[in-house]
């Protein structure tokens, strides 16, 4: 060990060489100020901000939109887009549990941890219907706050648009009119849409979905959800399952949805067995539309049914 | 860190009343769904595997013998037939926004221990996080990983032997940085204490034989220090991949081996440098149809020690006390492996993995010598029925080769029952 000295003084040099690099990229304006960085984890969240911001925001949407929310991997794209962020913008309730924590924790960013006003929480702005997983088995995910998925609601979709803009006007002060009045309008363009759409459904519309995560159709479309494909959640179609909603639902009216990314077996089998039409929809508007996506969405979710 | 030495008994305590009365204990946990901000997530995992050895080839790899823990406790080493894998109970809690403590207890049907139990800080500026206590080091891909995060049933070799039956597990601080861009890139440093059997091994001063000092003396800590640099692209929704590069310098490795009638004493260095990259491919089908993940790993790690022997008997070379077998030599190894895993069905997937461990696997010990490489191929299909629990069974071919060049190979067969309660640890990339 004779080469000691050589070694301390080598490891010291490399020391301050590190500081001076890492203080010189700490120290470098780290975005330009201007617009609100707004990251959302679904993209029916990243319309509304993007609505409500107009040019003021910068709108990233983390899951894409044609994938299951439950089931992502906190990749270090998500992590570098939240080290970056003014906000996170969150379902909540659940959904995202399986990854955005580790996202979260990982950004190292401070303005979007929870209790943070960058940190908006859709599930705490409006009341969440019961999720059907409390009813067990347990089987991993269990809702305990209510079923998360109301972006499928145009109504609950409307208050928190209103509550979006409220946050946002608290970190952006000199936009909070603006944000207010452009939430209020999209409040309104979608409480509208809801109700002309319902008043093209034939009322008293049956229909069977694969997973909870079009439960809240009833609360906007003459709808009851009368079976689900899945025999519990999470738990894929199995042929006693499926044979049993064929003979609960034998001689009746209806129609099965799904969504794109869930196998279409199940609803096959029940178009076959029962004469239902079957739809694949999808769940999420694109990620990069503003609010007519969401309308748009909204619009084909009505006229998988049959209209007056 | 302050919580290892008293809280053993404690967490002890908590793990066998949660073991004894489960029900209740998960009911009482677990218990609300919602912003657990002020609360406390508790998981628990357990573990089982059934290990039958088909034909037996070489037990170890030549070359890694030194300073390697030899299973007395059976960590790497299955009876044939069922065992108690790697269960493990975990605690996260939150201190509002300012720090995150992670306590992990594991446990098999004889031993309970801390294997992590850190802090780590959630509200720097800057991008800038520490943390502190006993963690598993972050060089790498796996070693921060928790078996039931693997793909495969065991460690990697290349992380066993260059390592430690536990990976890099040591007690210290990290700080690493995030810096602000588009691309993900993180920088990390740790300060570690330093007694991983394959990197830091520690034995501290020994008591002189007939007056006769041991080269082997205390060593204050920390006495390993590692850095780390992560950079993830962003690839889209389909493709995500990270690849890293790390490092690291133990100041003391310290090994005292006993002989007949001498110890044999080590003390030196070592350091060790390595690759790892990862590539993951989502398909967007439910359970997981159709996904890739592909990762693979490089160590290389030398070994830079005086040898100076001590008889603690008399013997034909001398007296006690004697001192023999003085030389200054280097060990130069390395290790790698590639694995890839494919979702061939829904809630289905197969995986393989090609390991070789000392591609260089030079030992200076006494006269010096040139071992050959050891290879290992594994192959695993793993089923979940539903996403807490998964069943996994691997088949293992050992071709390690023995300190005279023969090579013998094993054959193993392993089945895996894992299954997750309670809180939802979540998905690292």
């Amino acid at each position: 060990m004779s080469d000691r000295k050589t070694r301390t003084r080598m490891t010291r040099t490399l020391a301050t060489l590190a500081s001076v690099v890492l203080l010189t990229l700490l120290l470098l304006p780290s975005q330009a100020a201007a617009g609100l960085n707004i990251v959302a984890t679904t993209s029916t969240l990243g319309v509304l901000a993007r609505e409500i911001g107009g040019d003021e925001t910068e709108v990233r949407v983390l899951a894409p939109p044609d994938r299951d929310a439950h089931y992502l991997d906190a990749r270090p794209s998500f992590m570098a887009a939240l080290r970056r962020a003014d906000m996170l913008l969150e379902i909540g309730a659940g959904l995202e549990e399986g990854w955005l924590p580790a996202a979260q924790s990982g950004a190292r960013n401070r303005a979007i941890n929870s209790g943070q006003p960058g940190h908006f929480r859709a599930a705490d702005m409006i009341e969440l219907r019961r999720s059907i997983t409390v009813d067990g088995p347990n089987m991993g995910h269990v809702h305990e706050e209510g079923n998360p998925h109301f972006n499928a609601d145009p109504l609950r979709m409307a208050e928190i648009a209103l509550a979006l803009a409220e946050r946002m006007g608290e970190l952006r002060p000199e936009h909070a009119a603006m944000f207010t009045q452009r939430a209020e309008r999209a409040a309104e363009r979608l409480r509208e849409q809801a109700k002309a759409l319902a008043e093209q459904v034939e009322p008293g519309q049956r229909i069977v979905v694969y997973h909870e995560d079009l439960d809240y159709l009833e609360e906007w479309l003459p709808v009851e959800i009368v079976g689900y494909l899945e025999p519990a959640p999470g738990i894929p179609p199995t042929a006693r399952h499926l044979r049993s909603l064929v003979s609960d639902l034998e001689g009746t009216e209806g129609t099965v949805l799904y969504a794109a990314f869930q196998p279409a077996r199940g609803a096959e089998f029940l178009e076959r067995h029962l004469g239902w039409p079957t739809h694949a929809v999808a769940l999420e508007p694109p990620a990069d539309t503003a609010l007519d996506g969401y309308l748009e969405l909204m619009t084909t979710w009505a006229e998988t049914l049959p209209q007056r | 860190m302050p919580l290892t030495p008293f809280s053993r008994p404690v967490f002890s305590g908590l793990a066998a009343l949660t073991l004894a009365v489960p029900g209740a204990a998960m009911a009482q946990w677990t218990a609300g769904d919602g912003d657990s901000a002020w609360g406390m997530d508790v998981s628990l995992i357990l573990d089982g595997i059934y290990y039958n050895e088909l034909s037996h080839g070489n037990d170890s790899p030549a070359g890694f013998d030194d300073g390697h823990d030899h299973g007395d406790d059976g960590d790497h080493g299955f009876d044939d037939g069922f065992n108690l894998g790697h269960s493990e109970l975990g605690f996260q809690a939150r201190l509002g926004d300012l720090l995150d403590a992670t306590v992990i207890i594991e446990f098999d049907d004889q031993d309970i221990q801390v294997d992590e139990a850190y802090l780590t800080t959630r509200a720097l500026p800057g991008g800038l996080q520490l943390k502190a206590g006993k963690f598993l080091s972050d060089i790498g891909y796996i070693n921060n990983r928790h078996p039931h995060e693997w793909d495969f049933v065991n460690r990697p070799l290349v992380n066993e032997y260059l390592f430690g039956d536990h990976g890099l597990l040591e007690k210290g601080v990290q700080a690493t940085w995030l810096a602000p861009t588009a691309t993900y890139t993180q920088l990390g440093v740790e300060l570690l204490q330093g007694k991983t059997s394959g990197i830091a091994n520690y034995e501290g001063s020994q008591s002189a034989l007939n007056d006769q000092d041991r080269i082997l003396r205390d060593r204050s800590g920390p006495r390993l220090v590692t850095a780390f640099a992560k950079v993830g692209p962003d690839l889209g929704p389909d493709h995500a991949a990270q690849f890293g590069l790390s490092g690291g310098y133990a100041r003391s490795y310290q090994v005292t081996d006993e002989h007949t009638t001498r110890f044999e004493d080590w003390d030196g260095s070592a350091w060790f440098a390595g690759l790892d990259a990862v590539y993951k491919y989502s398909a967007g089908r439910a359970y997981g149809q159709g996904d890739w993940r592909l990762q693979g790993e490089y160590f290389y790690r030398e070994i830079d020690v005086d040898r100076r022997d001590v008889n603690f008997a008399a013997d034909g070379n001398g007296p006690e006390g004697f001192v023999r077998n003085e030389q200054s030599f280097k060990n130069r190894q390395d290790g790698i492996y590639v694995q890839g895993v494919y979702g061939f069905a829904p809630r289905w997937e197969a995986g393989l993995r090609a390991e070789a461990l000392g591609l260089s696997n030079d030992v200076g010990r006494g006269d010096g010598e040139s071992f050959g490489t050891s290879y290992r191929h594994t192959a695993q299909v793993t089923f979940r029925p539903v996403e807490p629990v998964f069943l996994r069974a691997q088949l293992a071919q050992n071709d390690f080769i023995d300190d005279d060049g023969h090579r013998d190979r094993g054959l193993e067969f392993m089945l895996q029952l894992n299954v997750a309660l309670g809180a939802h640890g979540a998905h690292r990339f």
